[in-house]
């Protein structure tokens, strides 16, 4: 198992913290980001958005129209408390909010401003203002997701005064990182609903910040990931008492069901799963029907080979597995997991014989795919009938076509950078979003006739 | 040395002597003949304030705080025999980064040339001793100060000091940085002490460029907002600090020092204190004088 720190680094797969932080608060309703950093911070996160975010980047108070306190050099050597001030006050007389966000880069990380402080001379019933300390070197922008909640959790939601039942909070499933984020947070609330729940995902166009604001009302914070959102879940429940339980991302039908008794398990719930599970496969299957003959006719069944973040590596791997009948030869994780957590992850892709399930792997170099791919089929010049990984497809990045390419095998992005599709609404959770994705490997299999 | 300006930092432990040192170095060196500037590295800016009559200068980043340009000309001010006296300045006490300031400091005048066009024979910095951070480090970094000098008392705090000063030499040496010129002893007045501070010079291999005594005609003349050199220049102490000065400007070639391992500087550390029991409870009397 490789890590970060050896050999070379290689494109990123993500942002840093401060770029999470941003595009998260991006992604919040009625809510203004005020950036303490340097000036070119903004227009690196823009950009890198721009190019894997499947062409999501901007909008309201976002990408290069973000307001910033640009530190120079002089605010790094006398502190930049003041011309942080100075843009808080600016940013409140232009750009109407009700929750503003004060996240800081390095440099200002570095020199330690007081970012609270200056949050704090700015107190008023009209509006809330939130510091988070995002400092771009404490990690990439899955951390600077949690971080900035975290910020928001403890600085901003209300203390409720009582458990408001059957509501629950979604975290884990990071907006602009996760280019399918709306289409996910939709396609979890639909899901959870049949379980006659309120379900809160703070980001989509049918959440309201009053529904953040209020989130500790919720009887149970759901963390849709092995690695993501998990501080965020720890800050509700020591701040809040709001309990937090872990799934993975629900692809497809098997992770569908497993959410929802999950859900029900944890609340406790009468709600009769099985018919709601046997209701949705009835119309999952009815809809995949069209395409078993086709399927087989036409040899549509793959070697997968997926490459991906945490959540989308294992959602795949499993919806794959479990669901759509391709075999996954090799599963490359991404990001930079430590021992427990790599053991526990890579727990979770085991399947019964004669698939056993993927290979895994964790490097974040994921050009060394292709190195990973010839160990499983090593190649030797004696071998006239050498076993190949055909027919094959690739499922990770946009920086991984060149792997796909180099094994002649079809390729589709999902996981960020995806900069060769565009994303709007689109989804992959629940049961329909199952057969989104099907549709998705399928239309990119034969999309060369 | 016509032609080529000699930049020499000094550092010490605060509160050790630092900068009634380097000002008497610096007035010393003038009365020499030479033309020095004193470069004062330390928020507290008052390296130069015995060259001035006991006077404050407008500092460095005061003056880059009001304007966005600013002239190394802007920030020079003549003290005590024509020495060039600058203050680098720095943040109020627990906002912003005093070590970029003195960067900045530092880098304006070797951008605007200020030495080489002022014809310096000396620039001498006088800087904070705790090398906390990179910014503190800048004086010995490559292409700034050639000989760096640590102001030691025999007060083992000061020479833990000098030895993490030891160590930032010996870590910029092999990228064209300042080396040790040797250690100052300050406030020696008791043999033992002379000791301590000869055996750790000893143990890092570098030398005492001269053994200063603590005296009070030192603090009649601070008192003056003078240096001794300018207050009581017939006096010892004048003389010591003059025997001072030659050695410096005679000084040519310094050396990467040997710091100590933390573990060892503790075991050294202990065997000294070891020695002072004994010499304090009578165990030891060969050269107990003054205890």
């Amino acid at each position: 198992m490789n890590s970060i720190n050896n050999s070379y680094i290689e494109r990123p797969r993500y942002l840093c913290s401060l770029g999470g932080a941003l595009s998260t608060l991006e992604a919040l309703p009625e809510t203004i980001p005020v950036m303490h950093c340097a000036s070119g911070c903004a227009g690196s996160i823009a950009w890198a958005q721009n190019g894997g975010s499947a062409l999501q980047v901007g909008g309201h108070c976002g990408g290069l129209t973000v307001p910033s306190s640009n530190v120079g050099e002089r605010d790094v050597v006398f502190g930049g408390t003041d011309r942080l001030t100075e843009q808080l006050k600016n940013t409140l007389e232009i750009m109407e909010g009700r929750l503003y966000v004060i996240i800081t880069g390095c440099v200002t990380e570095i020199i330690g401003d007081d970012i609270r402080a200056v949050a704090a001379e700015f107190e008023s019933g009209d509006y809330a203002i939130v510091a988070a300390n995002t400092g771009g070197f404490k990690g990439n922008s899955y951390l600077g997701y949690d971080i900035v909640l975290t910020s928001i959790v403890n600085q901003y939601v209300k203390k409720a005064a009582s458990k408001k039942k059957k509501s629950v909070n979604i975290l884990g499933i990071v907006p602009y990182m996760d280019v399918f984020w709306r289409g996910n947070l939709k396609g979890v609330r639909r899901l959870l609903e049949k379980l006659g729940l309120e379900v809160n995902t703070f980001f989509t166009d049918e959440d309201s910040l009053d529904g953040l604001k209020n989130s500790s009302e919720a009887e149970l914070n759901i963390v849709l990931s092995d690695v993501y959102g998990h501080e965020t879940a720890k800050a509700y429940e020591e701040t809040h008492g709001v309990p937090y339980i872990t799934a993975t991302l629900p692809i497809g039908p098997t992770a569908s069901a497993e959410l929802l008794n999950a859900v029900c398990g944890a609340l406790c719930l009468e709600a009769d799963v099985d018919a709601i599970v046997g209701a949705e496969n009835k119309r999952y299957y009815r809809c995949l029907e069209l395409l078993s003959d086709t399927y087989n006719d036409i040899d549509l069944q793959k070697f997968a080979v997926i490459i991906g973040d945490v959540n989308y590596a294992v959602a795949v791997t499993r919806f794959l597995l479990d669901d759509f009948g391709w075999i996954p030869v090799l599963t490359q994780f991404t990001d930079v997991l430590d021992g427990e957590r790599q053991e526990h992850i890579a727990g979770k892709l085991k399947a019964p014989a004669p698939l056993n399930g993927p290979k895994v792997v964790f490097d974040t170099n994921a050009s060394e795919v292709v190195r990973y791919i010839n160990e499983l089929y090593p190649k030797r010049e004696s071998d006239k009938y050498a076993e190949t990984i055909a027919p094959a497809f690739v499922i990770g990045s946009s920086l991984d076509r060149a792997a796909a390419l180099k094994i002649g095998a079809p390729h589709l992005s999902v996981s960020f950078p995806v900069s060769n599709r565009a994303v709007l609404s689109r989804g992959y959770t629940g049961f329909d979003g199952g057969l989104t994705l099907i549709e998705d490997l399928l239309s990119a299999a034969v999309a060369m006739r | 040395m016509p032609g080529k300006i000699k930049q020499i930092a000094v550092y010490g432990k605060g509160g050790i002597g630092k900068s009634t040192t380097t000002s008497n170095i610096s007035a010393a060196l003038s009365k020499l003949g030479f033309k020095v500037m004193q470069f004062g590295c330390d928020p507290k800016s008052d390296s130069t304030n015995t060259l001035r009559g006991g006077q404050y200068i407008p500092t460095v980043l005061d003056t880059l705080r009001e304007k966005t340009n600013v002239k190394a000309t802007d920030v020079i001010f003549e003290g005590y025999n024509g020495i060039y006296c600058v203050e680098a300045g720095g943040p109020s006490p627990g906002v912003g980064c005093a070590g970029r300031g003195i960067i900045t400091a530092v880098e304006l005048f070797k951008q605007q040339k200020a030495f080489e066009k002022l014809d310096l024979d000396y620039v001498i910095y006088d800087v904070l001793g705790d090398v906390v951070c990179g910014g503190f480090a800048v004086p010995i970094r490559e292409g700034i100060a050639e000989h760096v000098f640590t102001v030691s008392s025999a007060d083992f705090m000061a020479i833990y000091a000098a030895n993490n000063l030891f160590k930032g030499i010996a870590k910029y040496s092999h990228s064209g940085g300042a080396l040790l010129g040797g250690i100052i002893a300050n406030s020696i007045n008791q043999p033992y002490a002379k000791h301590i501070v000869d055996d750790f010079a000893e143990k890092t291999k570098t030398k005492i460029m001269q053994y200063v005594p603590r005296s009070v005609t030192v603090t009649q003349s601070e008192l003056q907002g003078k240096t001794t050199i300018e207050a009581a220049p017939d006096s010892e102490q004048a003389a010591v600090y003059m025997e001072l000065a030659d050695r410096i400007a005679k000084h040519e070639v310094s050396a990467t020092p040997s710091p100590l391992e933390i573990s060892e500087l503790r075991e050294w550390a202990a065997s000294w204190a070891n020695q002072l029991i004994a010499l304090e409870t009578g165990a030891l009397t060969s050269q107990a004088q003054g205890i």
